[in-house]
């Protein structure tokens, strides 16, 4: 445990506060983030988990300053080393955006340029980034493809896209973003795309790169099973709020929100016998989000009061957070599903806990 | 690559060949003769078809034909048309300033497409795409030789700017002068197929993932946009741009003879409507040479430009 205390007192990176995005569209304004607050300390690696359509994604694009164009950031604040990236101009974002903030993405199939040697799309960050001489860029550009774990780098610095298969792709997408040697590194669902095989071997890369380089990641996955790997705090996304937040332990062991207690009776694994639980309905429309708990017309748990007024945060340890209205003192003693309950055994017995 | 290369010298060749054939055939094959002439006495007629070897079987025609290409480059000769003069050297004659004509519309339609594309997909959606759109719209449904009509009347009788018609005799510089009204005709569609062409291109590549990626990596827009939108969105204008210098050789027929230039176009109206069957095959040839030409120099910078297409042969 000294280890998640040394964590909190580290110095925070990146603080989200209240950031509230919605899109114009003909049908109306789509809120697809409403008030979400989280922090990213020094080399810490937090996950931010969801369905699709939860609003992570779009989380990210707006602390990366990539949003479209009919997006409208209503309200909060992203701090990053004192400015509010929500209100520096362009050219400033220029200086942090790839340079301080990385970025891989979920497809490595489209995210590179197919006409581009593999090689240039790296050299690139330090000869326009960074003016460095051409020479000296392809030194470095061959040094990081080694780093990520590219054999044979000096023949494949000329290789094009296709020649590179899906695995490959996403570590020359991760060696992009390094190459800039930024703060702050973002996976915005890297390993969706990928095997089973392979994934694992990405995110291995991706945990050995953040423990030698020091780094804070920001990890976008619908995967519970990957953030268990990876994470050393999770927020849960439902409807473009954060609906629980904690430690790792605290997510997958101690759940307090009924979301997150569907999510992770929904993870496939080898040993549970009885059928997978898949959470009934779909995500509320986020042009009329509902009132109350956006979660409730899916909840089995669901009380009257949630139908009526939102949740607040309810706090359950110092890490850890949950926005459920069965966490209030007059709420009726609810217990999780026994499905949850004894796969909350088998991982601590597997963890060694028991 | 040199794998490449040779397969499409290859194909152009055979494709060059089978035209040959079916321009041959098909004009042959035409009813009428160059000597249905009721004035002509029956005896002349078949002395003179005896001469252009008419009264042999067709595929011996052909080997006459083809003998005549490969040992002599001899196309035949004009009977009616200019009687006596050599096919080749009539076309010899006239490619220039057809070229010339149909080349400088293209090289004015290039930027000012590539320009009106460009704007238009960088300001998507704003009032200055939809009036671009609006323009490339009626550039490409209205035929050139409305356009040539139009341009004839206001640019070259009403506020005479322009010599109406072409003047053969007058310097290097009152020629040019007379041709700029055709050329102007004839680049408006390209301008517009251009435009629509590196529009959509260009919209779809901004939106791709790699250039996200080229701006997440620290990239400035600009640079983004140059570095790796251009080239990427170039690539299918290739496509369009070198089978166009064939299309507008086909719509500069009509315009060529709207303002009387001598070009390769009025021969052949000419020669197709007095049956004078070598000048006829002689110019189909060219515009087939010219057709297959294009194809192969698309072929040929694609490979250049797109290394999928260059290392096809041995990855796909």
């Amino acid at each position: 445990m000294t280890k998640k205390a040394d964590m909190t007192e580290q110095e925070t990176v990146l603080e989200v506060k209240d950031l509230r995005v919605s899109f114009k569209s003909i049908a109306g304004k789509v809120q697809a983030v409403r008030g979400v607050n989280f922090t990213l300390k020094k080399g810490e690696t937090i996950a931010i988990v969801g369905e699709s359509g939860s609003g992570k994604s779009v989380s990210i694009k707006t602390i990366m300053g990539i949003l479209s164009r009919n997006a409208v950031i209503e309200e909060g604040s992203i701090l990053y080393e004192g400015h509010d990236l929500t209100k520096i101009t362009e050219k400033e974002y220029e200086e942090i955006r790839g340079k301080k903030i990385g970025l891989v993405f979920q497809d490595p199939l489209s995210s590179l340029n197919p006409l581009m040697k593999i090689g240039h799309q790296i050299a690139e960050v330090y000869t326009q980034n960074y003016k460095i001489p051409k020479a000296e860029a392809k030194k470095r550009a061959l040094a990081i493809m080694a780093d990520v774990g590219i054999p044979n780098p000096e023949l494949r610095y000329n290789q094009y896209p296709f020649q590179f298969s899906g695995g490959m792709r996403q570590r020359i997408v991760i060696a992009i973003a390094l190459a800039n040697d930024p703060d702050i590194l973002i996976c915005d669902e890297p390993t969706t795309a990928l095997d089973v095989t392979v994934q694992a071997k990405i995110l291995q890369l991706i945990k050995k790169i953040k423990n030698e380089r020091g780094i804070s990641v920001i990890f976008i996955t619908h995967d519970l099973g990957v953030v268990a790997n990876i994470a050393d705090r999770v927020y849960v996304m439902y409807a473009g709020k954060i609906v629980e937040q904690g430690t790792c332990e605290e997510v997958f062991l101690d759940a307090k929100h009924p979301y997150t207690w569907a999510l992770l009776t929904s993870i496939p694994d080898m040993k549970s016998k009885e059928s997978l639980l898949a959470i009934p309905g779909t995500p509320p429309n986020m042009i009329h989000p509902p009132k109350g708990d956006a979660f409730a017309a899916r909840n089995r748990y669901a009380m009257k009061i949630d139908l009526k007024e939102e949740p607040p945060m309810f706090q359950v340890s110092s890490t850890h957070y949950a926005a459920t209205w069965l966490l209030h003192p007059y709420a009726p003693p609810c217990e999780p599903p026994k499905e949850l309950k004894q796969r909350v055994e088998e991982m601590k017995r597997e963890a060694g806990l028991l | 690559m040199k794998q490449y290369f040779l397969k499409r010298v290859l194909a152009a060749c055979v494709a060059l060949f089978l035209i040959l054939t079916l321009a041959f055939m098909v004009v042959r094959l035409m009813p009428g003769s160059v000597y249905d002439d009721p004035n002509l006495p029956p005896a002349a007629v078949a002395m003179l078809e005896q001469k252009a070897h008419l009264d042999k079987p067709l595929l011996t025609q052909y080997g006459y034909f083809l003998k005549g290409i490969i040992t002599e480059n001899d196309w035949g000769t004009s009977v009616k048309v200019e009687p006596g003069i050599p096919a080749f050297e009539i076309l010899k004659r006239q490619i220039p300033i057809s070229l010339f004509v149909n080349l400088m519309s293209l090289l004015i339609a290039l930027p000012i497409g590539i320009l009106a594309g460009t704007a238009a997909a960088i300001k998507k959606n704003t009032m200055i795409d939809h009036a671009i759109s609006f323009l490339v719209i009626l550039g490409i449904s209205i035929p050139s030789f409305v356009f040539a009509s139009l341009l004839q009347y206001f640019c070259g009788f009403k506020w005479e700017w322009f010599p109406i018609l072409y003047e053969p005799s007058a310097d290097m510089a009152g020629q040019l002068h007379s041709l700029m009204l055709p050329i102007i005709a004839l680049s408006l569609s390209p301008i517009a197929t251009i435009t629509r062409y590196l529009r959509g291109e260009l919209i779809e590549v901004l939106d791709s993932e790699y250039m996200t990626l080229a701006c997440t990596k620290g990239l400035p827009h600009y640079k983004a946009t140059t570095r790796h939108a251009f080239r990427n969105a170039s690539l299918p204008l290739i496509h369009v741009v070198i089978p166009m210098f064939a299309n507008v050789l086909g719509g500069s027929m009509v315009i060529e003879r709207m303002f009387s230039i001598p070009g390769v176009g009025g021969t052949m109206i000419k020669s197709i409507n007095q049956t004078d069957y070598s000048l006829t095959v002689a110019t189909l040839i060219f515009y087939a040479l010219i057709s297959v030409l294009t194809a192969f120099v698309v072929d040929i910078l694609l490979g250049i430009v797109d290394p999928r297409v260059r290392f096809g042969g041995e990855n796909a």
